[in-house]
């Protein structure tokens, strides 16, 4: 990039009343139609979370979570419980095990339905951007049925989960992932099959296995370039039933660049992160047990924590959610809470995947690294 | 009694002199006074004076009534003659500005219900049976809205442009055959007959809209609008040729540029069986240069808002909005002229109502495809008409100049009877 290029430059900014950018602002430098230059801004989604889990007390504090990012809440509410039950001795029935799995499952589906119509509407097609939408209705009323509210379910809480599984929810979350299953191949059409949609994100968004590292993506980002980096797999939490069942980490391996990955290659790792759900949830059906939903002491446990360290962290659909933890003893609320979402590094690797590429590519590329400010600004 | 400008004029020379005498008698009445000045008398003579000036402006106004009623009698002259009323309702009522107007608004509303029956959605609903009156609720609701205009922005141009580019997508619709008799232009017994080259004027009216485009882009003094701009320019620039070497095969067979004689020249076979691959390069370039959905790259709302319409607001935005349609419904029009055959159709039909149907459904199509296509990268839309659209249009019109030449029975069906 020679100086005098950048003389001709001109700066744009992507945000934050732009329509497709939704709480963030990237300020992008171009030169005729390209990029040379992209400093993502964070801070314009910020709503002092960790503050605010400091005055929760250890039953009320993921509801502060799953207020971050509404798409995820079953997993965006787990990390903290996880961090709790890390403190505090709690025995989690082997039911609410399976329960909390899921949920867990079933919401990454939900949430990865949101993603699609997302991209799509960011790529120009507003048929597929509503076609999921429709479909995400089925699992959203389904959570209506077991939580009573459609997005900010918080049903897991410390030592098992809140609410158990009746008939009619059981009939609507099949319904549901029936759907789920059956649309698949036609969402496969309209999205992989499409050849606009391919001329528009193949090698758009490039990036390697080993940059990917460095930045510190996580999730689908890095499972994109072959890395089978999955915390379902590689430390899978005591009180989640991954262990329980045989299944395998949905990667893929591009023919032609292995190790390195495009904004085409993420799309099919998301269709295989749906896979790989429905596949946990049709395994874990059949093998959950009939018992307790709730460690009949949990309530009493947690209204006052020992002082210590907790660290839960789990397998969101973006990535790597975690809470960090630390308690006084006899204190009702947390003294200092961390929490670490997926989409920072996603947000800030921009900066190095962006110059070079044509600002029409822009949204493929943010799109197709799921970025939500919620994550970075908590 | 009609109004002459020659004689009018003619009469413009005794005023000038009359005007110059009282100029002279004015300055020289003290050197032409006789005998002793007295007051009085000179006095007495200021009622005559300001009668004179009365007199003087009465004939003015009078002048000017009569003038008036004569220009509007004359009006009313040319009016009255059947055949200049005949082009007067054309023009103004039925296949004209009205129904023109009328047919855009169902337009939308069609496009709005389609795209949302194909998007799994109801679309509107409330205004009305079926929400047909949606649009006129939503043109209300737009047209009082505040204007807002950007600091940055030229004012005056600013304010002129969309108007002048909702004009200028209207024009060519002067132009197209939409029945045997009722055109605006085109009818064989009208004294305004079609003009031989109609088909050129459509398109030379139309190469106009980019820069309209850009203009309001460029104008309206926001680095979105100014990208939206350019990219309407390159889509055009890309759109064009391809389309207009389309319709070359159509005006070839039938041997005439006159809409109105291709139209004729179909009563046979219609043209899109002989053309079918001419029909989709056109088709495709049609919805090109209007830049919709595949190819919204000038107003892609993901990347630079609303491109150059970023930062059109209230009745500037509604009248934008419109031409947009305007300009699909155009296209479609000529898709049915060129290739569909025109008012051609069921004989127990209408003119109008056969091309009516055929608009509609080419219309539909139109829809379907704009609604199944993610959208194209500018450089792409280059990429695609000229790489693919422009040498499969030039190789249409090879064969058509072959056809004509060696398959014998070809010019009889073609030319129509």
């Amino acid at each position: 990039m020679s100086p005098d290029i950048l003389d001709e430059s001109s700066v744009i900014w992507f945000g934050p009343q732009h329509v497709s950018a939704h709480g963030w602002a990237a300020k992008l430098t171009i030169v005729g139609d390209y990029i040379v230059e992209c400093d993502p801004n964070a801070g314009y989604f910020h709503r002092s979370a960790e503050k605010c889990l400091e005055f929760r007390n250890f039953r009320q504090g993921s509801m502060i979570l799953e207020r971050i990012c509404m798409m995820e809440a079953f997993l965006a509410e787990y990390p903290y419980i996880a961090a709790v039950e890390k403190i505090v001795d709690l025995e989690v029935p082997e039911r609410a095990k399976i329960m909390r799995t899921i949920m867990m499952e079933f919401n990454r589906i939900h949430s990865l339905q949101f993603w699609w119509g997302q991209f799509a509407g960011e790529l120009g097609l507003f048929v597929m951007l509503l076609w999921p939408w429709v479909d995400r209705e089925y699992s959203l009323d389904a959570f209506e049925e077991l939580t009573g509210s459609r997005h900010t379910v918080s049903y897991a809480t410390p030592g098992g989960v809140k609410y158990d599984f009746t008939p009619k929810f059981l009939a609507k979350m099949e319904t549901a992932l029936k759907l789920v299953k059956d649309r698949m191949p036609v969402f496969n059409d309209m999205l992989a099959g499409s050849p606009t949609f391919r001329l528009r994100t193949e090698g758009v968004g490039h990036y390697t296995a080993k940059q990917a590292l460095k930045w510190g993506l996580s999730g689908p980002n890095i499972k994109a370039c072959g890395i089978p980096m999955d915390l379902r797999k590689d430390d899978p939490d005591p009180n989640l039933a991954y262990d329980l069942i045989d299944w395998e980490v949905p990667v893929i391996n591009n023919e032609e660049h292995p190790g390195e990955s495009d904004a085409f290659d993420r799309l099919l790792q998301r269709f295989k992160e749906i896979e790989t759900s429905l596949d946990i949830i049709e395994k874990l059906l059949p093998i959950l047990p009939e018992g307790p939903i709730i460690d009949p002491k949990a309530r009493s446990k947690t209204n006052r924590l020992p002082e210590g360290e907790g660290y839960g962290r789990v397998e969101g659909t973006r990535g790597v959610t975690s809470v960090w933890l630390k308690t006084m003893a006899k204190a009702q609320t947390p003294w200092r809470a961390k929490i670490r979402g997926p989409c920072f590094a996603s947000y800030y690797s921009l900066k190095h995947i962006v110059p070079g590429a044509r600002f029409a590519d822009f949204p493929a590329i943010f799109g197709s690294l799921d970025p939500y400010p919620g994550w970075w600004d908590r | 009694m009609q109004f002459d400008v020659f004689t009018w004029l003619g009469g413009l020379w005794d005023w000038v002199i009359g005007v110059l005498l009282w100029l002279w008698g004015f300055l020289m009445w003290p050197f032409l006074w006789e005998g002793p000045f007295d007051f009085f008398a000179w006095f007495g003579g200021l009622w005559d004076w300001v009668l004179g000036i009365f007199l003087w402006l009465w004939g003015i106004v009078n002048w000017l009534i009569f003038w008036v009623v004569d220009f509007v009698n004359w009006i009313w002259f040319l009016v009255s003659l059947p055949e200049n009323f005949m082009f007067l309702f054309r023009a103004i009522v039925f296949p004209g500005l009205i129904f023109i107007l009328l047919a855009l608004i169902f337009t939308v509303w069609y496009t709005r219900k389609i795209w949302a029956r194909l998007q799994d959605r109801r679309g509107p609903m409330h205004m009305g049976k079926y929400g047909g009156l949606q649009l006129f609720a939503d043109a209300i609701k737009l047209m009082s809205k505040e204007i807002i205009i950007p600091d940055k922005a030229k004012r005056w141009m600013y304010r002129i442009l969309p108007s002048l580019l909702l004009v200028i997508v209207m024009l060519p619709f002067a132009f197209i055959p939409w029945d045997p008799y009722w055109n605006i232009l085109g009818s064989p017994t009208s004294p305004f007959p079609d003009l031989s080259v109609s088909l050129v004027l459509v398109f030379a009216i139309l190469t106009a809209v980019p820069v309209f485009s850009l203009l309001i882009g460029w104008v309206s003094g926001s680095k979105y609008s100014l990208i939206g701009g350019f990219r309407a320019a390159n889509n055009q620039f890309a759109a064009e040729i391809p389309m207009v070497i389309s319709s070359v095969g159509p005006a070839m067979l039938a041997g005439s540029l006159s809409l109105y004689s291709i139209v004729m020249a179909q009563t046979n076979i219609w043209y899109i069986v002989l053309l079918p691959i001419n029909f989709i390069t056109f088709f495709v370039a049609a919805i090109a240069s209007v830049g919709t959905f595949p190819f919204d790259a000038p107003v892609a709302d993901s990347e630079i808002i609303f491109g150059w319409r970023t930062e059109l607001s209230g009745i500037y935005f509604t009248v934008v909005y419109f031409a947009e349609f305007a300009e699909q419904m155009l296209y479609s029009a000529l898709m049915v002229t060129l290739f569909l055959g025109g008012f051609n159709g069921l004989p127990f039909l209408a003119g109008i109502v056969n091309f009516a149907i055929k608009w509609l459904v080419v219309f539909f199509l139109f829809i379907v495809v704009t609604s199944s296509f993610y959208r194209l990268r500018q450089d792409q839309v280059v990429h695609l008409c000229w790489k693919y659209l422009l040498p499969l249009s030039i190789l249409n019109v090879v064969l058509v100049m072959f056809a004509l030449v060696y398959i014998p029975g070809l010019v009889p069906l073609v030319i129509g009877g």
